[in-house]
């Protein structure tokens, strides 16, 4: 079982390398989406190990919570559950300035978590239950606007039940919070989260308001199957 | 049936006293602790110097890894700096385990008000501007462990050096980096607060 894991995980790795080089079309001119080197392809490589990531993600306990379901009003996603390459890719991006987001930042820093500690938290957080939380849901008003808009610029990647897809870094959104969402979303959009996916920006780009709203409340209802 | 009454009595008194010398045994005050230690931090680690921390009840590993950086000078401390290089690594986690074995006092509440804006503090922190919850590594009844120190029973005023001292970049230690930015986004009106919802835990 351990050795069938090893293997998994071994081509899981590869596909991921293999995918996520080949350059995306709306990637900016001599940039390469989610480029694989650095420290973000060493802690890619490294073997993480859920005890030492559990020790190590108590450090971020006091925004993402323990058990990491997040908040309720979308303030901290929630990680439980997250594909750990997504997980190692955000974190990395997040501590070298590629994804902005200054709050996190500062308790990302090198002297707080360690290259092997991003890749524990990683496999640690993603063996997490999913806990959804039923509340932290949208309006509800045009749930099937909702619905088709994700089927037609969502799904393609995010997948029928918004698992993603851990090989291509495509996040786990099934159930993330509503508020969080939301933010993401008009963040993306807007081209100020620095690390986009260009196909994503260029996918909702014409989204108004209340499409980001709608198919977030979408998304925040969505759970595994 | 009276002599079976007394002996049976007889080796019940022997059974406590033998428990007691066994308690005893397993918490002998450390040479160290007697001559050193305790003229500031207190026989038990309850230190009665509102300034100077109570070390009852932190993890001994905490407590421990906190002696080692005095001694290396990752961390920086004129007293400590002196002090805890002359003492032996072997007695150093003597000590730790000394500390870490008592039990920590509280202190009482003076302003309920502040305490009641610790608390949200505390175990929420504040979403709006990132403040981590502290209860996040110190668990929320701040009693710490083996990476993050006991903050429950301390003294208020050693709580708010402590917090005044990462914000102004006084703590330089690596370490200290997670704290600094906790501290600087933190009021003044909620560091004190925490330091009094904390204290009294």
């Amino acid at each position: 079982m351990k050795r069938f894991v090893k293997i998994a995980a071994c081509a899981l790795l590869f596909a991921a390398l293999a995918q996520a080089q080949s350059p995306s079309a709306g990637a900016k001119a001599g940039e390469v989406w989610n480029e694989l080197k650095g420290e973000k392809l060493e802690a890619l490589q490294l073997k993480g190990d859920a005890t030492r990531g559990a020790q190590a993600f108590q450090a971020c306990q006091g925004c993402h919570r323990r058990g990491a379901n997040g908040t309720n009003n979308g303030a901290y996603p929630r990680l439980a559950g997250q594909h750990a390459t997504v997980l190692i890719e955000q974190i990395t991006d997040i501590r070298a300035g590629r994804r902005i987001n200054p709050k996190m930042a500062p308790f990302a820093d090198e002297h707080v978590l360690t290259t092997q500690e991003i890749a524990d938290i990683a496999v640690y957080l993603q063996a997490l239950p999913i806990q959804y939380a039923l509340d932290d849901k949208g309006a509800g008003k045009a749930l099937d606007r909702g619905q088709a808009l994700y089927a037609r610029d969502c799904a393609g990647c995010h997948g029928d039940h918004g698992q993603g897809q851990a090989n291509k870094f495509v996040p786990l959104i099934a159930g993330q919070h509503y508020g969080y969402v939301l933010r993401a979303l008009a963040t993306i959009r807007d081209e100020k989260r620095g690390n986009a996916n260009p196909d994503m920006v260029t996918a909702i780009h014409s989204y108004g308001k209340e499409d980001l709203e709608v198919v977030a409340d979408y998304i925040s209802r969505l759970t595994l199957p | 049936m009276a002599k079976n009454v007394k002996l049976l009595c007889c080796a019940v008194l022997l059974l406590a006293l033998l428990w007691c010398r066994a308690a005893w045994a397993s918490e002998p005050v450390p040479a160290i602790v007697e001559k050193v230690c305790s003229t500031c931090h207190g026989m038990d680690g309850n230190s009665v110097i509102p300034t100077i921390p109570k070390l009852a009840g932190r993890h001994p590993d905490y407590l421990f890894k906190e002696l080692s950086d005095f001694v290396s000078g990752k961390r920086t401390s004129e007293v400590m700096g002196a002090i805890a290089p002359t003492i032996e690594l072997g007695e150093l986690r003597k000590i730790s385990a000394y500390f870490g074995a008592q039990k920590s006092t509280s202190e009482a509440i003076t302003d309920p008000i502040a305490a009641a804006l610790g608390e949200q503090i505390f175990l929420n922190g504040d979403e709006a501007r990132g403040l981590p919850a502290c209860g996040g590594c110190h668990e929320d009844d701040g009693s710490g462990g083996k990476r993050f120190p006991r903050l429950a029973g301390q003294h208020r005023a050693y709580l708010i050096e402590q917090l005044h001292k990462f914000r102004t970049g006084v703590h330089l230690y690596p370490g200290a980096r997670f704290m600094r930015e906790v501290a600087k986004r933190m009021t003044e009106e909620e560091i004190r607060a925490v330091a009094e919802y904390v204290s009294a835990k």
